[in-house]
């Protein structure tokens, strides 16, 4: 990735950071202990079940709720600040819209509020709002109102896009058509931080993938390294003559292992290795196929397995 | 820097009130139309007991007060507990406008609109029911009748942010017809028992429609009704910055 106009003194500090932050809501636990940097120009998802804390952690990254304990920051300053310095876009699941104005109306609104704002005919088209432009904002569709959002989080130069659920509501071709425009600002270097639960929208969007878990992160890389550290790759292949299990189950690296006649199906935590054995113990297999397992596989592995060892 | 305040929410503001078609009846056309019904029940020579004023100039300060309140009131504290539940004040939170923005716009937005308000039951007054004043006691009491429906606009912010869903409906109308009624805006305090009368000089109603009466009479206000209504402003709208601040740690 080759990264040009950005100042060389700006660039290295954190777009993002949170330093031990924690949240609790009574007895429930929201956020815990959460510390993490985004960096500038990333794509970052942020994945968890339900009521892991995504929607409490953006919360506290907007400034619309308070940590109890911790540290906040958005370029430096407090996430108030950056906000009101223009620098944050943001589309909130739970963000409404005034009502009673035109879809063009509103997005004028917000781009006059906007310190840095661009030009409303340009926001405009960007979202897919230019047709519908003079629509009252009360009868549009869950999909427009989604672009209307959009817009709202695109009115001027941010430096962070923050999503939440971006996607609700939209089908497969408008979801298509919202990330290529999503990637074009990511390409103009702005930090996009998106919560999900498409997994294969995180699969294809983001360069680094947040694992969150009961308030605390539970991975953290990119979309492969996920699915590595939930001991991910699948190896499948066959067998002539008989199968000596022993023998595969001595295979090195394997999560997972079932036989099934001559076919045989194995999980491995480093499949080079795994297949490198396989020949070294002089088996021929046949019909060998290696496949990462899907991000979403990866998800529901290691969440299962935190469930696991914190039962 | 960031701007206190925002003239493009404000306009957007009216311009969506202008849109209500039930809001622009009940604040511009319902004052006029119940000043007709209750003036229309007395002759054009009454006074209210104890002073010179007409009844039919009396109510018609008593009725432009009372529309003014009625927009105000009503147009901010249901539409903000509205907004708050929809999510768009949390949306609006989200751009470079500090919440005093939302809280000063939505009181200038309202005061915007409660203008024809006033000037429509002037109108109704002055053509059909012939009450004549001087040019300066019309201006003076188009002035200071919306100057104190700012008050009651604060109030309605405050209304908004403490009551939510169901409750704002009822809860506005009880405080709005209360305020109404033992402050004198539906007749005259001078009917009422003395123990009435002595709660209903405090009131926020009470001191604002005292303020037109004054004009009427030819006098300029007193002191004590601008001191009470300067004293519920600084409660209201301290009231809805606290609340504001409240909704912001937990919303």
């Amino acid at each position: 990735m080759t990264t040009t106009a950005a100042a060389p003194t700006t660039a290295r500090a954190p777009v993002v950071s949170f330093e031990h932050v924690s949240k609790a809501y009574g007895d429930v636990r929201a956020v815990d202990g959460l510390t993490l940097d985004l960096r500038p120009g990333e794509t970052v998802a942020l994945l968890g079940p339900n009521g892991a804390g995504k929607s409490s952690t953006l919360d506290l990254l907007l400034g619309l709720r308070t940590a109890d304990s911790g540290t906040v920051r958005i370029l430096g300053t407090s996430p108030q600040a950056a906000i009101a310095a223009g620098r944050v876009g943001a589309m909130l699941q739970t963000g409404g819209l005034m009502e009673d104005v035109t879809v063009e109306e509103l997005v004028r609104l917000v781009c006059d509020l906007h310190p840095r704002a661009h030009p409303v005919g340009e926001v405009l088209d960007r979202a897919g709002l230019t047709q519908i432009a003079g629509r009252m904002v009360n009868k549009l569709s869950g999909g427009q109102e989604q672009r209307v959002r959009f817009a709202l989080a695109t009115a001027g130069a941010n430096d962070l896009i923050v999503l939440d659920e971006p996607t609700t509501g939209m089908d497969v071709t408008a979801r298509q058509a919202f990330w290529a425009t999503m990637r074009e600002q990511a390409d103009a270097g702005r930090t996009v931080l998106f919560a999900t639960h498409y997994l294969e929208e995180a699969d294809a969007i983001a360069d680094r993938v947040l694992v969150l878990h009961k308030g605390r992160l539970l991975a953290d890389g990119t979309a492969a390294e996920i699915k590595a550290k939930a001991g991910a790759r699948r190896i499948s292949f066959e067998l002539e003559g008989p199968v000596d299990e022993p023998a595969l189950r001595s295979l090195p690296f394997l999560s997972a292992l079932d036989i099934n006649g001559h076919r045989v199906r194995a999980q491995s935590h480093d499949a080079d290795a795994t297949v490198h054995a396989l020949y070294g113990l002089g088996l021929y297999p046949r019909a060998l196929e290696v496949a990462g397992l899907g991000l979403e596989q990866a998800f529901v592995a290691l969440t299962e397995a935190e469930e696991a060892r914190t039962a | 820097m960031t701007h206190y305040f925002s003239w493009s929410l404000t306009r957007l503001e009216v311009l969506r009130t202008l849109r209500n078609k039930k809001f622009m009846f009940f604040s511009v056309i319902y004052p006029s139309v119940i000043y007709l019904l209750i003036s229309g029940t007395q002759n054009t020579t009454d006074t209210v007991p104890d002073t010179d004023l007409t009844l039919q100039a009396f109510f018609m300060v008593s009725m432009a007060s009372f529309g003014a309140l009625t927009a105000v009131l009503m147009g901010n504290s249901e539409r903000i507990a509205k907004e708050r539940e929809k999510g768009w004040v949390r949306q609006l939170r989200l751009t470079a406008l500090p919440g005093r923005g939302y809280v000063l716009s939505k009181i200038a937005g309202a005061g915007i609109v409660t203008l024809p308000c006033i000037v429509v039951v002037f109108l109704v007054a002055a053509g059909v029911k012939g009450v004549r004043l001087d040019a300066w006691q019309w201006l003076a009491l188009t002035g200071l009748i919306w100057a104190g429906s700012l008050v009651f606009a604060a109030l309605g912010v405050a209304i908004g942010y403490v009551a939510s869903g169901d409750a704002v409906r009822p809860v506005t109308m009880i405080i709005y017809f209360g305020l109404s009624i033992l402050g004198g805006l539906w007749m005259p305090t001078t009917v009422f028992p003395q123990w009435l009368r002595s709660i209903s000089e405090w009131l926020p109603t009470h001191a604002y429609a005292a303020l037109g009466q004054a004009v009427e009479m030819g006098g300029s206000p007193h002191a004590k009704d601008i001191a009470i209504l300067c004293a519920y402003f600084v409660l209201f709208a301290g009231g809805a910055a606290w609340l504001y601040r409240k909704d912001t740690l937990k919303a």
